[in-house]
Protein backbone atom coordinates (compact mmCIF):
# COMPACT_ATOMS: atom_id res chain seq x y z
CA UNK A 1 0.00 0.00 0.00
CA UNK A 2 1.66 3.21 -1.12
CA UNK A 3 1.23 6.36 1.02
CA UNK A 4 -1.05 9.05 -0.39
CA UNK A 5 0.20 12.62 -0.44
CA UNK A 6 -3.21 14.21 -0.98
CA UNK A 7 -3.73 17.07 1.47
CA UNK A 8 -6.76 16.63 3.73
CA UNK A 9 -6.18 19.41 6.26
CA UNK A 10 -5.34 23.04 5.53
CA UNK A 11 -2.39 23.96 7.74
CA UNK A 12 -2.48 27.60 8.92
CA UNK A 13 1.32 27.56 8.82
CA UNK A 14 1.90 31.20 7.87
CA UNK A 15 -0.68 32.36 10.38
CA UNK A 16 1.09 30.45 13.18
CA UNK A 17 4.49 31.81 12.14
CA UNK A 18 3.20 35.39 11.91
CA UNK A 19 1.55 35.30 15.34
CA UNK A 20 4.57 33.62 16.95
CA UNK A 21 6.93 36.18 15.41
CA UNK A 22 4.65 38.97 16.63
CA UNK A 23 4.72 37.51 20.13
CA UNK A 24 8.53 37.32 20.06
CA UNK A 25 8.77 40.94 18.95
CA UNK A 26 6.43 42.07 21.76
CA UNK A 27 8.43 40.13 24.36
CA UNK A 28 11.71 41.45 22.96
CA UNK A 29 10.43 45.03 23.14
CA UNK A 30 9.40 44.42 26.75
CA UNK A 31 12.93 43.18 27.56
CA UNK A 32 14.41 46.01 25.50
CA UNK A 33 13.28 48.43 28.22
CA UNK A 34 15.78 46.76 30.55
CA UNK A 35 18.70 46.77 28.15
CA UNK A 36 19.49 46.36 24.47
CA UNK A 37 21.25 43.07 25.12
CA UNK A 38 18.21 41.70 26.98
CA UNK A 39 15.93 42.55 24.05
CA UNK A 40 18.28 40.89 21.57
CA UNK A 41 18.64 37.80 23.80
CA UNK A 42 14.86 37.56 24.18
CA UNK A 43 14.45 37.63 20.40
CA UNK A 44 17.03 34.85 20.00
CA UNK A 45 15.32 32.82 22.75
CA UNK A 46 12.03 33.03 20.88
CA UNK A 47 13.65 32.02 17.60
CA UNK A 48 15.23 28.97 19.28
CA UNK A 49 11.69 27.73 19.93
CA UNK A 50 9.99 28.78 16.71
CA UNK A 51 12.42 27.24 14.18
CA UNK A 52 12.43 23.63 15.54
CA UNK A 53 8.68 23.86 16.15
CA UNK A 54 8.02 24.90 12.55
CA UNK A 55 10.01 21.84 11.43
CA UNK A 56 7.93 19.68 13.80
CA UNK A 57 4.63 20.97 12.39
CA UNK A 58 5.82 20.51 8.81
CA UNK A 59 7.03 16.94 9.45
CA UNK A 60 3.98 15.91 11.48
CA UNK A 61 1.60 16.88 8.65
CA UNK A 62 3.64 15.22 5.92
CA UNK A 63 1.13 12.37 5.84
CA UNK A 64 -2.54 12.51 6.68
CA UNK A 65 -5.55 10.23 6.90
CA UNK A 66 -6.38 6.90 8.52
CA UNK A 67 -4.69 4.94 5.73
CA UNK A 68 -1.34 6.58 6.59
CA UNK A 69 -1.72 6.43 10.39
CA UNK A 70 1.48 4.39 10.83
CA UNK A 71 3.43 6.96 8.78
CA UNK A 72 1.91 9.82 10.80
CA UNK A 73 3.06 8.24 14.09
CA UNK A 74 6.52 7.39 12.71
CA UNK A 75 6.97 10.94 11.45
CA UNK A 76 5.76 12.33 14.79
CA UNK A 77 8.48 10.39 16.65
CA UNK A 78 11.20 11.44 14.22
CA UNK A 79 10.03 15.05 14.23
CA UNK A 80 10.10 15.17 18.03
CA UNK A 81 13.60 13.72 18.15
CA UNK A 82 14.90 16.24 15.63
CA UNK A 83 13.07 19.07 17.42
CA UNK A 84 14.73 18.27 20.78
CA UNK A 85 18.14 17.84 19.11
CA UNK A 86 17.79 21.13 17.20
CA UNK A 87 16.82 22.94 20.40
CA UNK A 88 19.86 21.56 22.22
CA UNK A 89 22.17 22.50 19.32
CA UNK A 90 20.73 26.04 19.07
CA UNK A 91 21.09 26.60 22.81
CA UNK A 92 24.66 25.28 22.75
CA UNK A 93 25.47 27.51 19.75
CA UNK A 94 24.03 30.59 21.48
CA UNK A 95 25.90 29.95 24.72
CA UNK A 96 29.17 29.29 22.90
CA UNK A 97 29.04 31.84 20.07
CA UNK A 98 26.93 34.71 21.45
CA UNK A 99 29.00 36.63 23.93
CA UNK A 100 27.64 38.26 26.09
CA UNK A 101 24.10 36.90 26.48
CA UNK A 102 21.32 37.91 28.88
CA UNK A 103 20.35 34.44 30.14
CA UNK A 104 17.12 35.33 32.05
CA UNK A 105 15.69 37.08 28.96
CA UNK A 106 16.69 34.18 26.70
CA UNK A 107 15.20 31.45 28.92
CA UNK A 108 12.12 33.47 29.89
CA UNK A 109 11.13 34.18 26.28
CA UNK A 110 11.79 30.56 25.35
CA UNK A 111 9.63 29.29 28.25
CA UNK A 112 6.81 31.72 27.43
CA UNK A 113 6.83 30.61 23.79
CA UNK A 114 6.83 26.93 24.85
CA UNK A 115 3.68 27.54 26.91
CA UNK A 116 1.89 29.88 24.48
CA UNK A 117 2.52 27.95 21.27
CA UNK A 118 0.27 24.92 22.05
CA UNK A 119 -2.45 27.38 23.10
CA UNK A 120 -2.07 29.14 19.75
CA UNK A 121 -2.34 25.81 17.95
CA UNK A 122 -5.44 25.02 20.01
CA UNK A 123 -7.19 28.25 18.99
CA UNK A 124 -6.03 28.22 15.35
CA UNK A 125 -6.33 24.56 14.38
CA UNK A 126 -5.72 22.91 11.01
CA UNK A 127 -9.05 22.93 9.20
CA UNK A 128 -10.28 20.21 6.81
CA UNK A 129 -9.97 21.14 3.12
CA UNK A 130 -13.26 21.82 1.38
CA UNK B 1 31.82 21.18 38.41
CA UNK B 2 31.16 17.41 38.19
CA UNK B 3 27.92 17.88 40.13
CA UNK B 4 26.75 20.51 37.62
CA UNK B 5 27.38 18.13 34.72
CA UNK B 6 25.57 15.38 36.65
CA UNK B 7 22.62 17.71 37.22
CA UNK B 8 22.46 18.58 33.51
CA UNK B 9 22.65 14.90 32.59
CA UNK B 10 19.80 14.10 34.99
CA UNK B 11 17.67 16.94 33.60
CA UNK B 12 18.17 15.83 29.99
CA UNK B 13 17.90 12.11 30.76
CA UNK B 14 14.76 12.24 32.88
CA UNK B 15 13.18 14.75 30.50
CA UNK B 16 13.88 12.45 27.55
CA UNK B 17 12.50 9.47 29.51
CA UNK B 18 9.28 11.32 30.29
CA UNK B 19 8.89 12.60 26.74
CA UNK B 20 9.60 9.10 25.39
CA UNK B 21 6.94 7.47 27.57
CA UNK B 22 4.45 10.22 26.78
CA UNK B 23 5.03 10.10 23.04
CA UNK B 24 4.85 6.30 23.07
CA UNK B 25 1.46 6.42 24.78
CA UNK B 26 0.26 9.25 22.52
CA UNK B 27 1.34 7.49 19.32
CA UNK B 28 -0.10 4.17 20.47
CA UNK B 29 -3.45 5.71 21.33
CA UNK B 30 -3.49 7.60 18.03
CA UNK B 31 -2.97 4.37 16.07
CA UNK B 32 -5.51 2.51 18.19
CA UNK B 33 -8.23 5.14 17.91
CA UNK B 34 -7.61 5.68 14.18
CA UNK B 35 -8.00 1.94 13.65
CA UNK B 36 -11.26 1.97 15.61
CA UNK B 37 -12.77 4.98 13.84
CA UNK B 38 -10.90 5.78 10.61
CA UNK B 39 -13.32 8.59 9.72
CA UNK B 40 -12.02 10.57 12.72
CA UNK B 41 -8.40 10.19 11.62
CA UNK B 42 -7.87 13.87 10.76
CA UNK B 43 -9.38 15.19 13.97
CA UNK B 44 -7.34 12.71 16.00
CA UNK B 45 -4.16 13.76 14.21
CA UNK B 46 -4.84 17.42 15.00
CA UNK B 47 -5.49 16.60 18.66
CA UNK B 48 -2.33 14.49 18.84
CA UNK B 49 -0.39 17.40 17.31
CA UNK B 50 -1.67 19.82 19.98
CA UNK B 51 -1.01 17.31 22.76
CA UNK B 52 2.52 16.73 21.45
CA UNK B 53 3.18 20.47 21.88
CA UNK B 54 2.02 20.33 25.50
CA UNK B 55 3.85 17.07 26.17
CA UNK B 56 7.31 18.29 25.20
CA UNK B 57 7.03 21.65 27.00
CA UNK B 58 8.85 20.55 30.16
CA UNK B 59 11.64 18.54 28.41
CA UNK B 60 12.26 21.51 26.08
CA UNK B 61 12.68 23.93 28.99
CA UNK B 62 14.84 21.27 30.68
CA UNK B 63 17.10 21.12 27.62
CA UNK B 64 17.50 24.92 27.73
CA UNK B 65 18.42 24.91 31.42
CA UNK B 66 20.76 21.93 30.97
CA UNK B 67 22.60 23.66 28.13
CA UNK B 68 22.95 26.74 30.34
CA UNK B 69 24.41 24.59 33.12
CA UNK B 70 26.84 22.84 30.78
CA UNK B 71 28.08 25.79 28.73
CA UNK B 72 27.79 28.76 31.11
CA UNK B 73 27.92 27.48 34.71
CA UNK B 74 30.39 24.63 34.18
CA UNK B 75 32.06 25.97 31.03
Amino acid sequence: MSPTRKRINRLPFLQWLAIETGLIVVLSLAWFTESRLAGYSAFVGGLIYVIPNAYFAHRMYRFEGARNAHLVVGNMFRAETVKLALTAVFFAAVFILMEPVHVPALLFTFAVMVVLSPLLRWFIRPQPQR
Amino acid sequence: MEMVIMAAALIIGLGALGAGIGFGLLGGKLLESTARQPELGNQLQTKAFIMAGLLDAVPMIGVGIAMYLIFVVAG
